[in-house]
């Protein structure tokens, strides 16, 4: 956990009676209200099935990708629900990027992963800055410097990852989505993550699920719990981990879920 | 039964702050006996003691250390491993008190009895009931009995402050004996650590229950 948590006192991104229901009539999110503090780190936890992932592909309308899934309430983010028909979903994904469970770089090179996203979303300084610069930030930019043209896929799945976070800064978001971002990095790779996460939080507001409670304990200044479908409880991560109010929240944590 | 271990563990220190707690008692009222009788020999038995419920204290320490570390505990677990840890370190302060009292018996050698030893046995005896009733309390997760308990300290407090009362009276009519009346005052000083200490063990016990901080007995 970071050392010092900072108050919430915006939200930049916030769900208000969220309800998001898939093509087979599964209802996965259910008036879900649950706001994200500016450069903070919200963890959502939950057992498999909970709804986490879902909730958090809505932030940035991931969910329609996936045919007739049906959203209903509100997703605010600076002041303007991101489902009005009038906004671009385009746009909102530059503007919260996404990091996958599996790193998944182009097969291109290591240049080329991150020049040709900013790209084709109009960038137009200096090419050269904006790959050093989103390396750097990804701390990633010492071990490729060399090794820029070279195809990424080359590089140990860790790198991979942090390619991908990368890739999401050079768009250059104010918020960072993760979705099991080290689930598939063994314990050395993960720890680079949270550091980078740890690193991140200064310049973004980060939104991670993850099925590793302690992660979320490590990394996190706020988490939310759900269960099916349901938010059952957000607070401070020291809170939650140390005394839960929700007698639910207290079971899943401590290993007696069902 | 989910986290096997976790609850194997939390049975282990059960055991063991059980086995801290009547071990207290019993130098505690050893010492008592030790001091009523002026029982000179016994001061050294109860110190054996004394190092026996030190080790049973690291004992406890390393038993959370383990489950901690293995186990990654959170929310109550979490609250009942740190109370476990307070519990042995304020059972193991409780039985040094007890060893001081034994120890105080020799500067009593041969003198007849003082009247105020029986101030001294009746928070000897508060001191005992405190110590079973804040293991009982850790035992059955009670916040209710851990409060109920601190109260008790009010009572050894109150014969502490009386006790004082009576031995500067002592002092002006036998000034001779001002060496004997300060160890009396200091026998007393200790059992009203004693409560203290107790007091401190309940408040863990509520933070254990319910997730707050509380002091208790202001």
């Amino acid at each position: 956990m970071p050392e010092e948590t900072k108050s919430p006192d915006s939200f930049i991104i916030e769900t208000k009676d969220l309800s998001i229901t898939y093509g087979d009539g599964h209802e996965a999110v259910k008036h879900v209200s649950l706001g994200f503090p500016e450069r903070n780190v919200t963890a959502i936890i939950g057992p498999s099935g909970c709804g986490k992932s879902t909730l958090l592909r809505a932030l940035n309308r991931m969910n329609e990708l996936i045919p007739n899934t049906r959203t209903s309430g509100e997703v605010i983010y600076r002041a303007q629900n991101i489902y009005n028909s009038s906004i671009d979903p385009v746009i909102i994904r530059r503007q919260i990027g996404m990091v996958f469970q599996k790193p998944n770089p182009f097969p291109k090179s290591v240049y080329q992963n991150i020049a040709w996203a900013a790209k084709v979303h109009g960038y137009a300084g200096d090419m050269d800055d904006l790959v050093e610069m989103s390396l750097r930030k990804a701390a990633l930019w010492e071990e490729v410097k060399d090794k820029l043209k070279k195809n990424a896929l080359a590089l140990s799945g860790g790198q991979q990852q942090r390619l991908c976070i990368a890739r999401a800064i050079a768009l250059q978001p104010e918020v960072i989505l993760m979705d099991e971002p080290t689930s598939a990095l063994d314990p050395i790779a993960s720890s680079y993550i949270e550091d980078l996460i740890s690193e991140l939080r200064k310049d973004y507001t980060i939104v991670i699920v993850t099925h590793n409670m302690q992660q979320a304990g490590r990394i996190s200044d706020y988490t939310a719990f759900m269960l099916m479908g349901d938010l059952v409880e957000v607070g401070p991560t020291r809170k939650l981990f140390i005394s839960p109010s929700d007698e639910r929240t207290e079971r899943y944590l401590t290993g007696r879920f069902g | 039964m989910p986290r096997e271990a976790f609850e194997r563990s939390i049975e282990e220190i059960n055991k063991r702050i059980i086995s801290m707690g009547a071990a207290s008692v019993e130098a505690l009222q050893k010492a008592m006996h030790a001091f009523r009788e002026r029982e000179l020999d016994a001061a050294k038995k109860i110190k054996k003691a004394d190092a026996d419920i030190d080790a049973q204290q690291l004992q406890i320490e390393d038993l959370v250390a383990t489950t901690m570390a293995t186990q990654q505990p959170v929310a109550t677990d979490l609250r009942l491993l740190l109370c476990s840890i307070k519990m042995a370190a304020e059972l193991e302060r409780s039985a040094d008190y007890a060893a001081h009292l034994a120890k105080a018996t020799k500067f009593f050698a041969g003198e007849p009895q003082w009247r105020q030893t029986e101030m001294i046995e009746q928070m000897v005896q508060i001191g005992a009931t405190m110590i079973t009733g804040t293991v009982q309390a850790f035992i059955s997760r009670s916040a209710l009995q851990a409060r109920q308990v601190a109260l008790m300290d009010d009572q050894i407090d109150h014969i502490h402050k009386s006790l004082i009362k009576e031995m500067v009276m002592l002092l002006g009519s036998r000034p001779e004996d001002a060496e004997k009346v300060a160890k009396f005052i200091q026998v007393s000083g200790y059992l009203e650590r004693l409560g203290d200490h107790m007091t401190n063990a309940c408040e863990s016990i509520i933070y254990m229950v319910e997730g707050i901080h509380m002091e208790l007995n202001l």
